[in-house]
């Protein structure tokens, strides 16, 4: 696979993952820009294998990855060193401090000592941990172990930082502080960011682009915006009979339902705007709105694993967005 | 944040020393080194770690037991050579000294090859430290390396110290040094060999479980029983000459059959001088069980994640 250009961030090029008869990744094929970056898809949809076949931590069946414009399959410790990455399980050690895990974790990635044990207290600070960070971490709660993950995964100022499931077991509170958190990663620190989740609020509330996995097929990878415009419903309310206007919908090929008042159906291309509107001259009823209505990403994602319908945007089509 | 390493404030000012200040993240534009900086990294906190240092203090105690166990022995010669002539010392020379040292040096690699392995297994640290620029292999080595710098400050340690003892116990120790450089030499081929066998061994072993004790128990249970079985094949097969092969499958007699060649000791009393084993096979051997040892590590750590 050629470099990748620098305004993409990674691409996969039939990346395909199998173990024994069971895949985990099925020919995925995606290209994608520098952005908050969503991983959506159900446990066991094969977030977790392409994250680790990003790290360059296992060995595709077939296809090949390019990471920050680099092969994953020869430059895996280039690519390390620039990459951040906060796994889901408990990784960390008991009987070691927080300070003094980080800085290790620091001087790994290629930093001195001097630098690395102060980086591991300013990002320790940076992430809401003050004092405790003296403390040995068998003593940590839930919530401030994975703020110890996620300061270990940027303490090397990591141009791409990989979270899978940042606010796996934390209470409500803490999932807020931890978004915020990550938001902040991206917006103020620059660092690109790709949020594994099963949670589709996490990733509505923190990403831009967003990829998402049903069975280890690629469903979607689009802009949220885009993809919300997309696959946003069309509103229609009139005066005068609903079943006359969903028959004479019908007739034009435009699948509608009725939700108590009003009538929802699809439509993105003026010719089928135009056709919804001779609908309801045929229907003899007044039309008193025709307005989209966004969905929000659980509908999208709901929607497309269903229904696997929604477009992957192509490399021209980010492009032409400006991505 | 960052704490105040300016000059320090006059008595009336009021800024104290260590005020934390939140500078937020910075961008981090300075040195960044490669993998074997990384592979140092990790042996450094490797020894640390085998050594109980930023750990609780119930962790210091075994190491601290060990290391005076070790050199007790070595201490009370050196000082009794300030007292007694270097001449009537025949009877307390490296081998009886190694002798001593054996059963520290099985403990030693018993406790160590798991505090080495077991935690980043048991706690899953591998899949950060496998997200950093260090390969599997890196790691291994760096593991190996760190087990084998700490086993050899028990083997090659204590007889060091006895060598220094006798040099300085020595008329002349300038030419007691020059005279026996053969020894200290002998002294560290054996440290080195020795720490890396008994290392990568224990370390194999702590391989394939998370709980250090088990990893222990299997490693002390293992050589006693391969000691054990040895014996007993080697007694059942009776005058055979080819039954000295036997120290091939026991660790504690191959050391010892591997010292005798070293240091050129009479085999008479061996139990397996029956076979006079030429040098370079011990040393394939050794070879052969370190790169198997190794490998063994190797194939374990390409299934973890």
């Amino acid at each position: 696979m050629a470099t990748a250009p620098a305004d993409f961030v990674f691409e996969t090029d039939a990346f395909r993952k199998a173990y024994g008869s069971i895949v985990a990744l099925e020919a995925l094929s995606v290209q994608v820009p520098r952005a908050a970056i969503g991983l959506l898809g159900a446990n066991g949809a094969g977030k977790s294998t392409l994250i680790k076949g990003l790290l360059g931590l296992l060995q595709p069946t077939s296809g090949s990855a390019v990471v920050l414009g680099m092969p994953v399959a020869s430059q895996g410790p280039l690519i390390r060193q620039r990459i951040g990455y906060m796994p889901e399980s408990d990784t960390l050690p008991n009987d070691v401090t927080a300070s003094d895990f980080v800085g290790h974790m620091a001087e790994i990635s290629g930093l001195p000592p001097r630098p690395a044990r102060q980086r591991a207290n300013d990002v320790l600070y940076q992430v809401g941990l003050n004092e405790e960070r003296y403390r040995l971490m068998r003593e940590f709660s839930t919530g401030m172990k994975q703020r110890v993950k996620l300061a270990q995964a940027i303490v090397h100022d990591p141009e791409l930082v990989f979270l899978d499931e940042p606010t796996n077991g934390m209470d409500p509170q803490g999932r807020d502080e931890m978004l915020d958190l990550i938001r902040k990663i991206h917006n103020e620190l620059g660092i690109t960011v790709m949020l594994s989740s099963h949670i589709l609020g996490d990733v509505e509330r923190v990403c831009d682009y967003v990829i998402m996995l049903d069975s280890g097929r690629l469903v979607v990878a689009d802009d949220v915006t885009h993809l919300r415009q997309t696959t946003a419903d069309v509103v229609v309310r009139i005066d005068g009979s609903i079943p006359d206007l969903l028959n004479a919908l019908g007739k034009r090929g435009i699948e509608a339902t009725q939700q108590g008042s009003e009538v929802l159906l699809q439509a993105r291309s003026d010719a089928e705007f135009d056709a919804v509107r001779d609908a309801v001259v045929e229907a003899n009823a007044a039309l008193r709105a025709l307005q989209p209505r966004e969905l929000s990403l659980e509908d999208v994602y709901i929607r497309t694993v269903s229904g696997l319908d929604a477009p992957v945007a192509t490399q021209d089509q980010v492009a032409a967005r400006g991505d | 944040m960052a704490t105040n390493q300016g000059p320090g404030p006059t008595a009336d000012e009021t800024l104290p020393y260590g005020e934390i200040f939140d500078r937020g993240y910075q961008h981090y534009a300075g040195q960044r080194n490669g993998r074997a900086y990384a592979i140092r990294r990790l042996i450094i906190y490797s020894i640390k770690r085998g050594l109980g240092i930023k750990k609780r203090w119930t962790s210091k105690i075994l190491p601290i037991i060990l290391y005076a166990l070790a050199y007790l022995p070595a201490l009370i010669i050196v000082a009794l050579l300030a007292f007694i002539p270097i001449e009537d010392f025949d009877g307390l020379g490296f081998d009886s000294l190694y002798g001593v040292l054996e059963l520290v040096i099985l403990i030693y690699a018993s406790a160590l090859a798991p505090e080495m392995l077991c935690d980043d297994r048991r706690e899953r640290t591998l899949q950060l430290y496998f997200s950093r620029p260090l390969t599997r292999l890196d790691y291994i080595l760096s593991k190996v390396i760190a087990m084998g710098i700490l086993m050899s400050t028990v083997i090659f340690g204590p007889p060091l110290l006895l060598f220094l003892g006798l040099t300085f116990a020595d008329d002349s120790p300038a030419r007691y040094l020059v005279d026996h450089i053969e020894d200290l030499l002998k002294i560290a081929s054996y440290g080195i060999l020795v720490s890396v066998f008994f290392g990568a061994l224990s370390l194999s072993i702590a391989t394939f479980t998370t709980r250090k004790g088990v990893a222990a128990a299997i490693f002390i249970i293992g050589t006693i029983m391969l000691q054990g079985i040895a014996l007993s094949f080697y007694e059942a097969i009776g005058e055979g000459r080819w039954r000295g092969l036997l120290v091939f499958i026991s660790p504690p007699d191959f050391v010892d059959s591997l010292r005798r060649w070293l240091f050129r000791v009479d085999s008479q009393n061996s139990m397996y001088a029956s076979l006079d084993i030429p040098g370079a096979f011990t040393l394939v051997w050794l070879a052969v069980v370190i790169g198997g040892a190794m490998y063994l590590m190797y194939r374990t750590y390409l299934q973890e994640d």
